[in-house]
């Protein structure tokens, strides 16, 4: 059977758009926020997204980290809006599912911060297992 | 029996409708496209690459060459970024010569775009018109600024070469006849009853999903958001009483009728510039320095944005070009073609959002 004419590994490509300034400073602030290692970060959008979306990352990051400012508590810092519709990196669902255990920890006493933290582990857990 | 089946059919690399070359791999149930994925690679040039090192006499017109359709705005955004980053100073004669140029470029960028998607659903003989537009508009560029797409017209601190008396004589004429002929165009297009079949519905992107995707220009503007407009925030533009225009369908006819629209607005634009054009110099000097500066401009296809950092001697040591094509391709590869109810308007929907491939591969 012949090779096929244009299926072609996208690899390095997709790396190349990667490392390019603006979209490695993405990386490195996205997996300083989780906590990821930025390779895990790179891996994940490279097997996940097509190029044309990842070249439009960081208009949509920066896009996406406005209107996270304006998120009420605790959706801001958990990056609701920034990880499932700017860089979905992750499914609405799963990220719902992030945010009620939240919530629910916060109802029963947990600190925000503690409970942002264990929103954030369980993120992490969901990008790179 | 019937069968309905799920396949891949992918569309280009090279396909009749391609201004250049891209492969969109469509996923579809029967004719029901459920989602779509762009692969990129065919023509980069890595001329972000190139710049680097090189000084801004060079990269100028190195800006030029990143598209061959709308060049003269990479050169207004690259010069008016080491302006503000230098603080120089513009004459006001110069500024609205800027303007003049620039939108010619704009009215001939978006005929272009509009010849295309009238090929691409098979109405040539509006598309050969609006060819026959364009070379009229080439024309005046070519008589204000001595060529036709890579004119090289802008250099800090003013521009090139003055509007003689009797250019702006015959630029005052061609805008009356491309009035005339764009106002005709527009009708055809707007009643044109098989233009309506391929054309409105179809496609469609929400206002919410034209903010998510970050689309921009009038593909943005179709989908009822004005404010994407960076001519709302330039100063000669504000001075000229710039406001923009925006529709609120979202589909492929509303995406044409914005730039129908825009071609009528550029033509008054023009006329107001020549009107106002003060006596005066055309340059006013300056050299640009060391710093660092993100700048934004209004290309015909959106926000075209330039982020420079340069040294004491002028020389580029970082650069960063985010064309408007690569957020209306996403925008349009994610967001319209999702739900497309048939194969056939895959073509004409992605033309619709006027993508510039060579933008996107810059």
């Amino acid at each position: 059977m012949k090779e096929p004419l244009y299926e072609k590994d996208l690899t390095t490509m997709k790396y190349d758009i990667l490392v390019s300034q603006r979209h490695d400073r993405m990386v490195r602030e996205i997996a300083a926020d989780l906590g990821v290692p930025q390779l895990k970060v790179r891996r994940y959008i490279m097997d996940h997204f097509d190029m044309i979306l990842m070249e439009n990352l960081p208009a949509r990051y920066e896009q996406g980290k406005r209107v996270q400012e304006e998120a009420p508590e605790p959706e801001r810092y958990l990056g609701a809006y920034l990880y499932t519709h700017a860089v979905p990196l992750i499914g609405e669902d799963c990220m719902d599912e992030i945010i009620s255990g939240v919530k629910e920890m916060i109802r029963g006493g947990t600190s925000m911060d503690q409970a942002v933290l264990s929103g954030k582990s369980r993120l992490r857990e969901a990008i790179a297992p | 029996m019937k069968r309905t089946v799920d396949v891949s059919i992918p569309v280009g690399p090279v396909h009749p409708c391609w201004k250049e070359p891209t492969r969109v791999k469509c996923e579809t149930r029967g004719e029901f496209v459920l989602s779509a994925e762009v692969e990129l690679g065919y023509m980069k040039k890595g001329i972000e690459r190139i710049m680097q090192g090189r000084p801004w006499q060079e990269v100028m017109f190195l800006a030029e060459r990143v598209c061959g359709i709308c060049s003269v705005i990479h050169n207004m955004v690259f010069i008016e970024a080491l302006e503000k980053m230098s603080s120089i100073e513009v004459p006001e004669r110069a500024a609205l010569l800027r303007v003049i140029v620039n939108e010619l470029d704009r009215m001939q960028s978006h005929i272009l775009a509009n010849f295309s998607y009238c090929y691409t659903i098979e109405h040539e003989t509006l598309g050969m018109y609006l060819l026959d537009s364009r070379e009229k508009v080439l024309d005046e560029l070519e008589r204000i600024t001595g060529a036709r797409i890579t004119c090289a017209y802008m250099v800090p601190g003013g521009v090139r070469f003055d509007l003689r008396s009797e250019d702006a004589l015959h630029l005052r004429a061609s805008m009356d006849m491309l009035e005339k002929e764009i106002t005709r165009y527009t009708g055809m297009f707007e009643h044109g009853p098989l233009i309506a079949l391929r054309s409105r519905g179809i496609g469609i992107l929400t206002r919410d999903a034209a903010r998510e995707a970050c689309a921009v220009g009038p593909t943005a503007r179709a989908s009822g958001l004005p404010e994407s407009d960076r001519r709302l925030h330039h100063p000669t533009y504000r001075k000229l009483g710039f406001t923009p225009i925006s529709r609120e369908e979202g589909d492929n006819f509303a995406r044409i009728m914005m730039r129908f629209q825009e071609m009528l607005q550029s033509i008054s634009l023009i006329r107001k510039c020549l009107d106002i054009l003060p006596v005066g110099p055309i340059r006013g000097g300056g050299i640009p320095g060391a710093g660092e500066i993100a700048y934004s401009g209004e290309a015909p296809r959106g926000e075209l944005s330039y982020f420079i950092r340069t040294d004491a001697a002028g020389r580029v040591i970082d650069i960063a070009i985010q064309t408007p094509s690569i957020m209306n391709i996403e925008a349009c590869c994610h967001y319209m073609l999702t739900g497309v109810a048939s194969m056939a308007d895959v073509p004409s929907t992605f033309v619709s959002s006027d993508p510039c491939i060579a933008c996107t591969e810059r």
